[in-house]
């Protein structure tokens, strides 16, 4: 650990697997993941919904290292500031906990995540269902292991679902990074690191319409093309395991 | 802003479907772009740029900063929009702020690039003095006095422009520092660096409304959007970001077509920018 210059004896924090020197980057070899899993292949997916009693609704989402509990209050009255409206409103917040990053701390910036989810969700949610009133979504992230937004989306559109809000479609989002020639889905926090772009996809799979998209880093259009045939494949493949997940929740005995 | 009524809704609408705009435009026309480089004098470098009633200001500030840990060779970018009160009564205060972040993440993505650099408008490596000690610390500032649609295009280009304007003074590192300590750097006020600026993309965004595209919306234009995309397209035909606004859904195959329709826009965009940078600058020198 490089300690800076002129403080006291350097601090200890526990890293796991923390290399001395990054892998050096071949652009024409084969990117070899580091949890041995195929280029396009997603990380199996943990989804529970029910996971908070006290709210409407609520999901739990585990992708690999990335861990999200996403809860959602409402339809509840809109606070006295806001004026009348004859579609219901959204709000989402999203944070990270404090022991979320190997760094203490050190969280991406939370408000402009908060306003993405806001635009991935609005687009499939029937806000005329619910006039005057507001839906809360809160999302926590309580581990960040990489490919954060889409599972907080995919996590936050389980819990809607769950507490009953009508939706157009469910949302299912996943993202592709570029690292040399290599597509990788569904990346974890070190290839995305080292990635030299990003592209994200945040859509509804029956409906087959994209509701957000975002590109990072220099791509050329047959790139853009191929990575966005990946997502989607992914996306529709995950809306499923999300219906099914909502299925039997509906089915399980009450107890 | 004033809302608008049916009928002109009606107009508005009709009209781009017959690739006639309200103001006489065709749908993939830009309207008049007026760029000033060189206006705040304090800054090391400055552009204003006016697309119609849409009147943006960038600035570009260099300080001397430490890299970060992650990253020792390279320096840092930071880019803050403000939109300021005069542009819309509504942005007093916390008012602006959701643009504001919109705006900045925006722009962040289309001129940084992917984490290791690759595809980045500006090269962050050219902003290190001394590899893990010494970097330069960009920070741009943009300020929104007037909007009437399409700030981020003109956020975009104004950027662009004080980029190309902006003049890094030449360090001189004392080569007998201990290594160890922080190395004794003096910044000459004589000498300076032109920035590199072939490298930095244009951002055209795509508006949907109805059927059709249209390039460059007014207010009101947008608020009959569908949705939009945002493409950023450096001079080499590649996409170097992507952002889709607004709530509708659209298929996939309509991105694609936005994304090529925006590539043929950025070229005439891109030569009508360097160009009118170029005569702004010539100005500059002249007067000066």
């Amino acid at each position: 650990m490089a300690g800076k210059p002129g403080a006291a004896a350097p601090t200890y924090s526990p890293s796991t697997g923390h290399r001395k020197k990054r892998p050096t980057i071949q652009t024409d070899s084969e990117w070899v993941r580091p949890d041995g899993r195929g280029l396009h292949q997603c990380r199996p997916a943990f989804l529970k919904t029910g996971a908070v009693n006290s709210s409407s609704g609520s999901a739990y989402a585990e992708f690999g290292n990335t861990k999200v509990i996403v809860s959602v209050f409402g339809p509840r009255e809109s606070k006295k500031a806001m004026m009348y409206s004859n579609a219901g409103r959204l709000n989402c917040n999203v944070s990270y906990t404090t022991f979320a990053s190997p760094v203490r701390g050190q969280t991406p910036e939370t408000k402009d995540l908060s306003s993405m989810l806001h635009k991935a969700l609005e687009g499939a949610i029937i806000l005329k269902s619910f006039p005057k009133t507001t839906v809360d979504v809160f999302a926590l992230v309580l581990e960040s292991g990489g490919s954060d937004l889409p599972v907080i989306t995919s996590c936050a559109s389980l819990a809607l679902a769950d507490a009953g809000i009508m939706l157009y479609d469910m949302v299912a989002s996943v993202s592709v990074s570029c690292i040399g020639k290599n597509l990788l889905i569904d990346p974890v926090s070190e290839e995305e690191s080292l990635q030299d772009g990003a592209l994200m996809i945040t859509c509804m799979p029956s409906r087959n319409e994209v509701t957000q998209m975002t590109v990072t880093g220099e791509w050329s259009t047959t790139k853009i093309n191929e990575a966005m045939q990946l997502c989607l494949d992914a996306c529709s493949k995950l809306g499923k395991v999300m219906r099914s997940c909502l299925k039997e929740a509906a089915s399980a005995p009450q107890d | 802003m004033v809302g608008l009524s049916l009928g002109e809704q009606t107009f508005i609408k009709g009209g781009i479907d017959q690739d006639l705009r309200t103001d006489g435009r065709k749908r993939l026309t830009y309207r008049p772009i007026f760029v000033e480089t060189g206006i705040i004098p304090q800054a090391s470098g400055s552009a204003r740029v006016k697309l119609g009633a849409t009147d943006v200001i960038a600035s570009v500030k260099a300080e001397l900063g430490k890299p970060n840990p992650s990253y020792p060779d390279k320096g840092k970018v930071s880019i803050y929009v403000d939109c300021s009160p005069t542009a819309e009564p509504s942005f007093e205060g916390r008012g602006g702020e959701e643009l504001s972040t919109e705006l900045s993440s925006a722009l962040e993505r289309c001129l940084l690039g992917g984490k290791s650099g690759a595809g980045a408008g500006i090269d962050l490596s050219s902003l290190c003095i001394v590899r893990g000690k010494v970097c330069w610390d960009l920070y741009i500032d943009g300020l929104v006095v007037s909007s009437d649609g399409n700030v981020l295009d003109a956020l975009g280009a104004a950027i662009k422009a004080a980029l190309s304007d902006t003049a890094i003074p030449k360090v001189q590192v004392s080569a007998n520092a201990p290594s160890d300590e922080q190395p004794e750097v003096d910044v000459s006020d004589e000498e300076f660096l032109q920035f590199d600026t072939s490298g930095v993309p244009v951002i055209v965004t795509l508006t949907k409304v109805g059927g059709h595209y249209i390039v460059d919306a007014t207010t009101e234009e947008e608020s009959q959007m569908s949705s939009a995309v945002s493409v950023s397209i450096n001079r080499l035909g590649r996409i170097c970001g992507l952002t889709k606004r607004g709530g509708a859904g659209l298929h996939p195959t309509v991105i694609l077509d936005m994304i090529s329709a925006a590539k043929h826009v950025s070229e005439q965009l891109m030569n009508k920018l360097d160009s009118e940078i170029a005569a702004a600058e010539a100005c500059d020198e002249m007067e000066s």
